[in-house]
Parts: structure tokens; sequence; C-alpha cells
């Protein structure tokens, strides 16, 4: 239908009109924009950002209105996409966007500012408190703290009849760790637990034993998590001298004392094997390795070094043996030699005694006849002349003989001075170095020992 | 002894690895070597006290009753 042209109305009826419907939707754009602008509360639901604006709806259990926001002004807020069931606030008004010949017509609160409530507000007014804390460098000081491999005391805040208190025992259990536990008990998941769970961390920290501090609670909702965001907690966390560990959070959800602690773990059990680093069982069987290793090092050293040392030392003494062996060996063919060389001089000079005294007799015998036969025999005196001669010779040799030989020499009364081995000394200065001496005289020997050097 | 104070288990342990690793190099003289079995027996003597102190079995402790044992 051409526009311009008006219709017929439809006959009988009393209201005004036709009229074009563009103008009525203008005409109800612009009353609907003069509604008093309102804040309404829901729940967010179907989010969907457009390339200029973004779309939700907000719900609850009577009624829902769609609601559009400009993308620019949604981003400014800084909450990231909104989740299905998000409360938030919405401030705003009625808006219609009256389509045309191509477009559909859409109805909407325009959305001017938005605010998260409920868990949405929490979850808003935690990151803003995270950011704090991290600005004030409250995240770091836990951290420089050293966490000692081997506490000897363990304090643990819990709830008293939860099941992280079984799980922090196994957690110990399976360190082999039998230090001591201090219990701190309080509530972990009302309104009165974020000070009594700080009230408990400080007592504990104030207890000198205490090496370290596990903080631990199962699982719960991110609402009864809030107790360990809580600002005067975590601050208290932060500046302890203890190391605190805490096993509160969720996989998803990290909590403020997650971030201020020193470590964050994710169960009781893995928080009780952070405080207990060293597997003590382990640990034992290697330190029993390393003593022994220790042992036998420090034995091999001295056992090696004293064979070298004994292979040493025996090396000039063993010289000094070969030599006194081949001395000894020399001494002994000197010895025999001059003994051979005696006794055949000896008997030599006895075979010529004998023969020279036959001789003797011989003549004297035939001078004997020869006197009887003729009285005076010149030349039987000339042959006892020469026969006395020969034996004042042999005389002479025998005692030549007699004086080689060192049986007369000691009958003279010389001593000879032997070491207990019978070899004879033959200095004052080796007689010096036995103990005890011999002295051969000629009918036997006499040990005799030295006099100490007079000091 | 102002040395057991400061001493941490696992500042003992690493000096009585290095100690190991030193002799089994072969390269310490007799007398290094001596004095390095007397160091490494005072840290395994060491370890050995702090491994005996939590090898005692798990002594559990309320926070009220620590704190009155420490005021006693």
């Amino acid at each position: 239908m051409p526009e311009g042209r008006r219709p017929a109305g439809i006959p009988g009826s009393e209201l005004t009109g036709p009229w074009p419907v563009g103008q009525y939707a203008a005409r109800l754009r612009e009353r609907l924009r003069g509604f008093t602008h309102v804040q309404v509360f829901g729940e967010v639901v179907s989010f969907k950002a457009g390339r200029a604006k973004v779309w939700f709806e907000l719900r609850d259990g009577s009624g829902a209105l769609p609601c559009s926001m400009w993308r620019e002004d949604f981003e400014a807020l800084g909450t990231g996409p909104l989740a299905d069931g998000v409360q938030i606030v919405a401030a705003g008004g009625c808006d219609y966007y009256p389509g045309s010949r191509t477009a559909s017509p859409s109805f909407s609160f325009a959305v001017s500012d938005v605010r998260l409530a409920g868990e949405g507000d929490l979850l808003a007014q935690l990151e803003r408190l995270r950011r704090t804390l991290h600005g004030e460098g409250l995240f770091e000081p836990q951290k420089r703290l050293p966490l000692t491999a081997l506490p000897r005391t363990i304090g643990v805040v819990c709830g008293e009849h939860g099941k992280a208190r079984d799980d922090v025992l196994a957690g110990l259990r399976r360190r082999g760790w039998g230090g001591r536990i201090v219990w701190a008990f309080a509530p972990v998941q009302d309104r009165h637990a974020a000070p009594a769970v700080t009230r408990a961390l400080q007592d504990l920290a104030a207890c000198p034993d205490v090496d370290v501090i596990v903080v631990a609670r199962g699982g719960g909702s991110l609402a009864d998590l809030f107790a360990f965001c809580d600002e005067t907690l975590c601050r208290t966390v932060a500046l302890l001298r203890v190391p605190v560990i805490s096993s509160v959070g969720h996989h998803t959800d990290r909590t403020l004392l997650d971030d201020v602690a020193a470590v964050a773990c994710s169960t009781p059990t893995h928080a009780a094997e952070a405080a207990v680093p060293l597997d003590c069982r382990a640990a034992r069987a290697q330190l029993a390795a390393h003593t022994a290793r220790l042992e036998r090092q420090g034995r091999r050293a001295i056992v090696e070094r004293a064979r070298t040392l004994a292979r040493l030392s025996r090396a000039p003494a063993a010289h000094v043996e070969r030599h006194r062996a081949r001395l000894h060996q020399h001494l002994r063919e000197i010895r025999a030699a001059a003994r051979r060389r005696v006794a055949g001089e000896s008997s030599a000079n006895l075979g010529a005694a004998v023969a020279l005294s036959r001789r003797g007799r011989a003549a004297a015998t035939a001078g004997a006849r020869g006197e009887r036969r003729t009285i005076s025999d010149a030349a039987a005196l000339a042959r006892l002349a020469a026969l006395d001669r020969r034996r004042r010779d042999l005389d002479r040799l025998a005692v030549a003989l007699a004086a080689h030989d060192p049986q007369r020499t000691l009958e003279r009364g010389y001593a000879l001075v032997e070491d207990s081995a019978g070899e004879p000394v033959t200095s004052a200065e080796a007689a010096r170095r036995h103990p005890r001496l011999a002295l051969r005289l000629h009918d036997g020997r006499v040990p005799v020992r030295p006099e100490p050097p007079v000091a | 002894m102002a040395e057991a104070d400061t001493l941490t288990y696992e500042a003992a342990c690493e000096r009585m690895e290095a100690i190991i690793a030193r002799l089994d190099s072969g390269e310490a003289g007799l007398r290094e070597t001596l004095e390095l079995c007397q160091e490494g027996r005072r840290l395994v003597e060491f370890c050995a006290g702090e491994l005996e102190a939590v090898g005692q079995g798990l002594e559990e402790l309320r926070l009220g009753e620590l704190v009155t044992r420490l005021e006693a």
C-alpha cells in the first residue's frame, strides 16, 4: 500500500485512526523513553555481545526484561562477559527500536550502568582486594620465607571435625614424619571463621617451636570460601614470620589466602606433604648410605696410603738386606779360602817334616853302621851336619806355622770379640751397636755386655 | 653448638653430598680426606638427630596445651 494514502477504518470501530505504524512506533518510543529511569535487579540469562551492543535478559521468579547496553559502556565496567545466573543490579530505562520496512522492531531496557550483586559482587570485591594486596606487595613476604625440609613442629588450622584433619594426618604419614602437630581448631565456613582463623594463625606463629603452619579445609561452595578472602586475615598471614601453607581453595576458585600464603595446595593431603618436603623414610635410607660411603672412603684413604707406605718402607730395607746377604757370603768365602790355605800349608809342612825326620833317622842308622865300619868317615860327618841343619829348619818352620794359628794367638792371651751370631766384631763402633758380645779366649767363650755410653 | 643452631637439614645434606663427591673423586689428600670424613661424620650425626626428632611418632597437641606448656 503506497504511503500517504490512508485506508478506510474498520466499520463500526470507535477507535481513532487508522494511523501509519511507523508514526505510532515513533510515538511509542517517545512514550517509553519518557518512563522514569530506575534500577532493577535479577539474574542474567543469555548474555550476547554484538558489534555495537551487548544483550541479555534479566530474570527473577516473576518476570523478565530484555536488556541492552552499549558495548563500549559495558566493557568499561571490566566485569567480562556475564555468566548465566549472575546477580546484577542494572540502571537504565525503557527504550524501543521502531524497526523499519527491513528491520524488526524490538523493545529493551537500555542499561546505562551495572553493579554485580550476590556472588558476582563478592567476586568483584575479591578482585579489587586482590589487586590492592598485590599492589602493596603483600603476596611476596610469605614466599620469601624459607621452608625447612624437616620441620619438627607443624601448626594446623582446620575444623575440629572435618575431613581435612584426617587428610593432613594421612599426608604426614605418607612422608614418614612423626614430629609434633599443634592443632588450632577453628570454624572454617561461617562469619566467625575469618577472625577465628586469624587468631589461630597469630597464636601458632607466636609459638617459637612452630616451623610451618597449614591452613586446611575440604571443598565448599565459593561463598563458604570467602572467609579465607578476609582482608584482615590475608594481611595478617602476609606478615607472619612463619610460612603458611594453604589448602582451602578450589581448583577453579582461588582464595586470597592462597595468594598471600607461602604455598597454596589443592588438598589438605598435599598441604601436609608440602609442609614436610622431605620423605623421611627415604632420607633415613639415604643417610645410612651416606654414612657407609663416608666410612668406606675414610678407611680406604688410610688403608691405601698405609699400603703404599709399607711398600715404600720395605724397599730400602730389602735393598740393605740384599747387600748384607752378599757381604756375609763374601765373608764366608774369604774365611773358607783362608782356612783351606792354612790347612794346605800345614799339611805340606807336616809332610816335609815327616820326610825329613825319616831321612834323619836313616842317616843316623847308616852313620852308626859306618861308624862301626869306619869310625871316621868325612862324608858321614858331612851328612850328619846336613841332617842337623834340616832338623833345625824343620823346627823353625813348625814355629812359623804355629804363629799363624789363631788358636795360638789366643793362647798368647789375645781375645776375639764376636757378636751374638759368632761373627767377629772388628771395630769399636760396631761393638757399640751390639747389646751383647762374646769374648772368645783360647779355652772358650765369655758373654759380655758393653757398658752403656757415659752421658 | 653455634653451628647446629644455623645448620639446616638440607644444607647438611648438600654439604655431605659435596664431601662424598670430593672423596669419590680420589683427588683429596690424606689430611683433607681425614678432615672431610670428620666433617661428614658430624653432618651425619646432625642429620640423624634431625630425623630422630621426627621419628618418634606423631605427638598431637592442642594449641591451648602448647601455650600452657610454654608458660609453665
